[in-house]
């Protein structure tokens, strides 16, 4: 059975061999071992709800298989996009240009840069197998953080934000970060790319230029991929677009890529969720759906069948228990797959 | 050859200049209403009916064999009042990061009104069949004796702004980087509104905020603050007087604005006043050689003329004028003139 729980230091070879296997981008996630057991390390802090003072929590959790112990996917959230420091981003606004004299109007787009998603609940740090893309355990892996968040909504901003890696190709070349980025950071995507992983963000705000960017000054072929997904993150985004997110008016500053937006409340997941205490049983039956304990430390979330019914209790089955680490009425929660 | 104000009979001749000019020349704009207007304005100028900050000085070179119009200059008492001035300002951006080491200067482009206030070296044309004989530094520098005979109409500082540079075909590349997505118009249109004065159009179409210059074009980015070839003789010309790039090119070409204060052109600082003596024994001007040539003034505001004299007619003190010399420059013995070389002295 497919189950996401919070990562653990002894996840750490299984997570560096994900990252070796996938191509995709994982910004949050750097391969180097110091600075993922780092990352493991201030996860482990924020299910504890131990953060030392040291900023806003942010949660990594990983999808393992209960049969094999195999790890294939990773997912995050930040409680606060940016962890206490700016979260930087583009703006896509419009400046018109008129002259009524000589008969001239035009929409003038312009990218201002921003600081306004500061804050704001950050999905992030989402690898997967490619083996099970196509899976249920895609969904399960990217809504479980959704179902850590309902047993735990006062810990996060009712705003929810998901950056979707924009348009390079196989050689890292971007034709969004050629035209803007690299004019100021003076390197290629890829090592801006690698410094953001590994380095504190401070070189962003050293580094990134301050005054709005007129779009018609760049050239086409960087204009056009503002806004644009990742092939790569086609299958991420339908799911998000299903779960309620939206394009926002926000791009990635390095890569132009959109950032997706939802209030939590009205996510599919949350809007849709049960809370019931747990009556585990021999009888299996019903739809799918996602299935989470309450529990801070030790959240898990798994997919398993169950018949919806009024009452408190709902009828769960023994393995789904087992996995959930869940007895006899504990409080869990579902919400429909 | 000699420099005087320009004359209300001289509309013809300006509007024929004015169709000679062509594109690149926006302060001669080919409209004959317009024109009239600048007349008007100058003739006001000079007889001071106007506020000092409005006031724009037109003078003619003349040939005293026919009278003819062969070119024509202005001075501007203070730029940027009717109309607003604008210019971009090319400032430094440093982009920097310890932690990553980069170090990365840049430069940005600044919309600004900062020249407002300051006089302008304004237009010049000469005709063509009159580019010859010192007539063009006559005509440039001629400016300099009236600067140095009324500071009190200018301001402390003076710029020109050199027609930026552009390919055979008109074609400007910081035009097409830069003004073309904004104003959805050929350079040369843009150019012509200039020219006639209609500037409400700059306001409302120019993009207000910094413009990052590496996002300009390669070719957009090596004509920022180069002037155009024909410039060339003209900016040399300036520079050789004490101006210097400010660091504001046009908004349009991307063409540079020079400027120094007005006491320290070289012209204004080394010209003296001398009493004016007649003698038939006075030296005549060669003007087939650069050096040795005087400009004389005669220090008069509504009857103002220039002209070029041998520079032996200066002694110490007098300076001997030919009695048609004399007749030309509308003084008598005993007047006193103003007088510098035409050229600097290592040049």
């Amino acid at each position: 059975m497919l189950l996401v729980r919070p990562s653990t230091f002894s996840d750490l070879a299984g997570i560096e061999r994900l990252l070796d296997d996938t191509d995709a981008r994982v910004t949050t996630l750097p391969k180097e071992r110091d600075k993922l057991s780092e990352k493991i390390s201030e996860s482990d802090d924020g299910f504890r709800g131990d953060t030392d003072g040291e900023g806003p929590s942010s949660f990594l959790f990983v999808l393992q298989d209960t049969d094999s112990n195999e790890l294939y996917g990773t997912s995050g959230i930040d409680a606060e996009a940016g962890c206490g420091y700016p979260f930087f981003n583009y703006r896509l606004d419009e400046i018109v240009h008129a002259s009524h004299h000589l008969n001239i109007s035009s929409k003038v787009p312009v990218l201002f840069l921003s600081h306004e998603l500061t804050g704001r609940t950050l999905l992030r740090s989402f690898t997967i197998d490619p083996a099970l893309t196509k899976s249920d355990g895609f969904d399960l892996l990217s809504r479980a953080r959704l179902m850590y968040i309902a047993a735990n909504s006062d810990r996060f901003h009712q705003e929810v934000i998901a950056e979707i890696q924009g348009i390079f190709d196989e050689k890292g070349a971007c034709p969004f970060w050629d035209a803007v980025g690299r004019k100021f950071f003076d390197m290629d995507f890829l090592t801006a790319d690698y410094y953001c992983s590994m380095k504190s963000k401070t070189f962003m705000s050293e580094l990134i230029p301050q005054h709005p960017v007129y779009v018609p000054l760049l050239p086409p072929e960087a204009s056009a991929t503002i806004g644009q997904n990742h092939p790569a993150a086609n299958r991420t985004c339908q799911l998000l677009y299903r779960e309620g997110f939206h394009r926002s008016k926000f791009i990635d500053p390095f890569d132009g890529g959109p950032v997706l937006k939802a209030q939590l409340r009205y996510t599919h997941t949350i809007s849709n969720i049960r809370f019931k205490t747990a009556r585990p049983s021999d009888v299996v039956g019903g739809m799918k759906y996602l299935i989470s304990n309450q529990s801070n430390q030790d959240f898990r979330c798994v997919i398993g069948t169950l018949v919806d019914g009024i009452g408190d209790s709902i009828r769960i089955s023994l393995d789904v228990a087992d996995a959930l680490n869940v007895q006899a009425g504990d409080d869990i929660a579902y919400s429909p797959l | 050859m000699y420099i005087r104000p320009i004359q209300r009979t001289d509309l013809d001749s300006l509007c024929l200049m004015a169709k000679h000019s062509g594109v690149g020349v926006t302060s001669l704009p080919d409209n004959r209403q317009k024109m009239a207007a600048k007349l008007d304005q100058a003739l006001a100028s000079f007889e001071k009916s106007l506020p000092l900050t409005e006031r724009v000085y037109l003078f003619a070179l003349v040939d005293e064999s026919t009278e003819e119009l062969a070119g024509i200059c202005a001075l501007e008492s203070s730029i940027g009042h009717g109309d607003v001035w604008y210019n971009y300002h090319v400032g430094k951006s440093v982009h920097a990061s310890r932690e990553i080491g980069v170090h990365k200067i840049t430069q940005t482009l600044y919309l600004s009104n900062d020249l407002t206030g300051c006089s302008e070296i304004a237009t010049l044309f000469l005709m063509p069949n009159f580019r010859n004989n010192q007539n063009g530094h006559l005509l440039s520098r001629s400016r300099y004796l009236f600067l140095a005979e009324f500071p009190e109409l200018f301001g402390d500082e003076i710029i020109a702004e050199m027609r930026g540079y552009s390919d055979e075909d008109g074609n400007s590349p910081f035009w097409e980087s830069l003004g073309r997505h904004f104003f959805q118009m050929e350079f040369s249109d843009a150019d012509y509104l200039t020219g006639l004065g209609n500037k409400v159009f700059i306001a409302e179409l120019m993009p207000k905020f910094p413009i990052h210059v590496p996002m300009l074009t390669a070719e957009a980015q090596a004509v920022i603050g180069r002037v155009h070839p024909q410039t060339e003789p003209a900016l040399a010309m300036l520079k050789s007087e004490g101006f210097e790039f400010n660091h504001y090119i046009d908004i349009f070409d991307g063409g540079p604005s020079v400027g120094t204060k007005i006491k320290n052109i070289r012209a204004v600082r080394e010209s003296k006043t001398y009493q004016v003596g007649i003698s038939d024994q006075t030296p005549a001007p060669d003007f087939g050689v650069k050096h040795g040539l005087l400009m004389v003034s005669n220090r008069q505001l509504g009857e103002y003329r220039v002209l070029l004299v041998d520079q032996g007619a200066a002694g110490d003190d007098t300076l001997w004028l030919k009695p048609a010399q004399a007749k030309i420059l509308h003084v008598r013995a005993g007047d006193t003139v103003r007088a510098v070389s035409l050229r600097p002295k290592e040049l």
